[in-house]
């Protein structure tokens, strides 16, 4: 922890070309396990490059709609922050499961016959619309935290609101938000594991079928979950890092 | 209504005509007009709550005033946003509680508004940024941030982000009331020296040796009115009403 927050540039560098390698050559010792995982090394690869697809995707889309909702949430104009409040209100009310299910279900019928969806990514917008309903509130937050005098000495210096949002409330906002944001990048890593209901092949899924072949499923499902350790761990350290970086100019 | 000290024979740059502003039922201005013309310094005095801050916000739109209308500089300060926007350009403004941007360094707190605004280069900024960081003391601080500098710093630092618009107002709110006693001189000397350079100053403080030595004019607001609008001269030797006489017998026990 102390040399990630003395050298938070280097340490999300290393992150992400761990998370990478890990990616590319997990099957290679994999492969060199008994059976029944040696023989599907290749598959759990596939399922954690899967995994780790969506939650970068859904991560990233999910802090874009956190951002815009929790902005909307503060937002004057009574529609708009109605619309968010509704918004969180549906997301956080209903499980996972079903916003998944209704996503595959319903955004096909409404889009154009020319437009098809695949699978992977009716779980993708499913993910994104979920997390950016948490992200929401832990944006909100981090916007009410910073102190008004900020705000006051951008729009005295003549900044406008838009500039005084991006160049002062944001960045100072997102100080206080990340560490809840990280938390539920960290749920995010394995609730992407629910899209096995839509059938994207992902690294549950991935365990789930081999199991079922092999009936062995405690190597299996041990194997899986050092997998997913292994994956948080990497995101975390990402998101620990960025803490760091950005806890320059704070109180200690 | 008291007459100004000085005959505005000066183009004013500030024009206040009976402006009111309530707070709820707390009535905060009372039907206060006031002008001020290019070049003077005047410090504004009076007890706590008696709208001189308030007053002074009203001037940049960071209250806005129920009635009553504020010109700056030829401009009516309204609810149109062009105007406020080219009003703030004009009029700097130092906080009681500095308001340094915390996630930014010094050099970054004086450029950003140059480089966003007047849409200067960072080189330009940063070189201007520089020059007046040496004018305030503090040019090896630029790199460091807002909370590694102590407060006298910081508000030096705030002093040199509104001068780096080159407005024709700067207002002050009580700079040097969150302050320790024994950095209050360091940015009075700052303050001093810029009463000098013709920029237009409205202060509002509780440091009566300032007020009386380098305000050329003096404002006493008493419950969110102007009582007395005079010299420091007249108001430190022989003020008119007795509310200053008592406001004045209360802080001279602090020097």
């Amino acid at each position: 922890m102390n040399w990630i927050s003395r050298h938070p540039g280097w340490t999300m560098v290393a992150a992400m070309l761990g998370l990478l390698a890990f990616l590319w050559g997990l099957a290679i010792p994999l492969s060199a396990a008994p059976a029944p995982i040696g023989p599907a090394a290749e598959q759990f690869a596939e399922g954690a490059r899967i995994t780790v697809w969506l939650t970068l995707i859904a991560g990233s889309a999910g802090i874009v709609l956190g951002v815009l909702g929790g902005m909307g949430k503060l937002s004057k104009f009574r529609p708009l922050k109605w619309l968010c409040d509704f918004y969180v209100w549906l997301i956080r009310g209903t499980p996972l499961l079903l916003q998944i299910l209704f996503v595959w279900l319903v955004v096909p019928t409404i889009l154009p016959e020319s437009i098809q969806l695949s699978d992977f990514a009716c779980a993708a917008i499913a993910l994104s619309l979920n997390i950016g309903a948490y992200n929401t509130e832990c944006v909100r937050a981090g916007i009410l935290a910073v102190p008004h005098g900020q705000v006051e000495a951008a729009r005295a210096l003549g900044l406008s609101p838009l500039q005084t949002f991006m160049d002062v409330i944001l960045p100072q906002s997102m100080r206080v938000a990340l560490p809840a944001l990280a938390n539920n990048l960290a749920s995010l890593v394995k609730d992407s594991s629910l899209a096995y209901a839509i059938s994207v092949v992902e690294l549950t899924m991935v365990g789930y079928r081999i199991q079922a072949e092999s009936y062995q499923p405690i190597p299996v499902f041990l194997t899986i979950a050092t997998i997913y350790l292994i994956l948080t761990t990497a995101f975390t350290t990402l998101t620990s890092a960025l803490e760091a970086q950005l806890q320059t100019g704070q109180k200690r | 209504m008291p007459q100004p000290a000085q005959p505005n024979t000066e183009r004013p740059i500030i024009v206040a005509r009976n402006i009111d502003k309530r707070f709820g039922a707390f009535h905060a201005l009372r039907n206060v007009s006031a002008s001020f013309s290019e070049g003077q310094v005047t410090a504004i005095v009076g007890p706590s709550g008696s709208g001189k801050s308030t007053f002074l916000r009203t001037l940049n739109r960071l209250e806005k005033h129920d009635s009553g209308s504020i010109v700056v500089d030829g401009i009516e300060l309204n609810d149109d946003l062009k105007h406020l926007d080219t009003i703030r350009r004009e009029v700097g403004m130092v906080f009681q509680s500095f308001n340094l941007f915390s996630h930014l360094t010094i050099l970054r707190n004086i450029t950003l508004a140059p480089m966003r605004v007047r849409k200067m280069s960072r080189a330009d900024a940063e070189a201007k940024a520089l020059a007046l960081l040496e004018r305030v003391g503090l040019k090896n601080q630029a790199h460091k941030y807002p909370v590694q500098l102590s407060g006298g710093q910081q508000q030096r630092v705030a002093i040199a982000r509104a001068l780096a618009m080159d407005p024709k107002v700067l207002l002050f709110d009580e700079p040097t009331s969150a302050l320790d006693p024994e950095m209050v001189n360091e940015v009075l000397t700052v303050m001093r020296e810029l009463a000098h350079t013709g920029i237009t100053m409205l202060v509002v403080t509780h440091e009566m040796g300032f007020a009386k030595e380098v305000a050329d004019r003096v404002i006493f607001f008493d419950e969110g009115a102007i009582l007395e609008d005079t010299t420091p001269q007249a108001f430190f030797t022989n003020p008119d009403h007795e509310r200053a006489q008592a406001f004045l017998a209360q802080v001279r026990h602090g020097f």
